[in-house]
């Protein structure tokens, strides 16, 4: 899974969203290293909705600006967490060995 | 005209190279996001949007079902576009060589070609794969 991904489903995790709020909450996730664009958020929507990964929760005009509202499918939860799971997998053996090792790399 | 409406109208123009069912579900909302993230008093998409909103929109297409000629005349589209791509890369070679480096950018166009003739030649074979007689296993 990529990282930009990741963090759209991680930005729907915690409830729906639409398009702008998730590229600030992506923005916050990521420390503000990740600011998607619109055209590459829209890729991955569509293709997040194709998956039966997301789906349309509600849609809502404000100041005549269309709002469309995501949320995670019980099928998208579960791919998020698996991903998750091996990020976090990895992570640990990374941490583990850079510890054997007295936190020195190639010393 | 107000500044909001004059930056509305250009971001329509970028987002009309989108296919017409993506844009047929997407435009508003895409239109809102972008808007959103505009600055006060911004007039013009940043240069950093086009790029993305013009990538994305030939992604999208190229993905698109193949036009009538393709399907109507596969073996023959095939060749066109790998014609057409070689054009291109030489043309490339000949203006990079005068130092006219933007040509490089041809090579986008190229690529595009050579990969809907690569994705036509695939279906033709699985076409002729589901319809020819196939071999005993």
């Amino acid at each position: 899974m990529q990282e930009a991904t990741f963090l759209i489903l991680t930005a729907l995790a915690a409830g729906s969203q639409h398009g702008y709020g998730i590229i600030t909450d992506v923005e916050q996730i990521s420390k503000r290293r990740v600011r998607l664009r619109p055209g590459t958020l829209y890729t991955a929507l569509d293709r997040l909705r194709a998956d039966g990964l997301i789906v349309v929760d509600r849609e809502e005009v404000v100041d005549s600006r269309l709002r469309r509202y995501y949320r995670l499918t019980p099928a998208g939860s579960e791919r998020l967490a698996q991903e998750a799971d091996r990020l976090h997998a990895n992570a640990r053996v990374a941490m583990s060995r850079l510890d054997l090792n007295g936190g020195v790399a190639g010393a | 005209m107000s500044n909001s409406t004059d930056l509305q109208r250009r971001y329509r123009r970028l987002l009309a190279f989108y296919p017409h069912a993506f844009r047929r579900e997407h435009e508003q909302e895409i239109l809102s996001v972008l808007m959103d993230g505009a600055d006060p008093g911004q007039r013009r998409p940043r240069p950093s949007e086009s790029a993305d909103l013009l990538t994305h929109a030939t992604l999208t297409r190229a993905r698109q079902p193949t036009s009538w000629e393709e399907r109507h005349h596969p073996g023959l589209w095939v060749w066109v576009r790998v014609l057409i791509g070689i054009w291109l890369v030489i043309l490339t070679g000949i203006l990079c060589q005068d130092g006219y480096w933007w040509g490089l950018a041809l090579l986008a166009p190229a690529a595009l070609h050579f990969y809907l003739a690569l994705r036509l030649g695939r279906s033709i074979d699985s076409q002729r794969e589901a319809g020819g007689p196939s071999p005993a296993p």
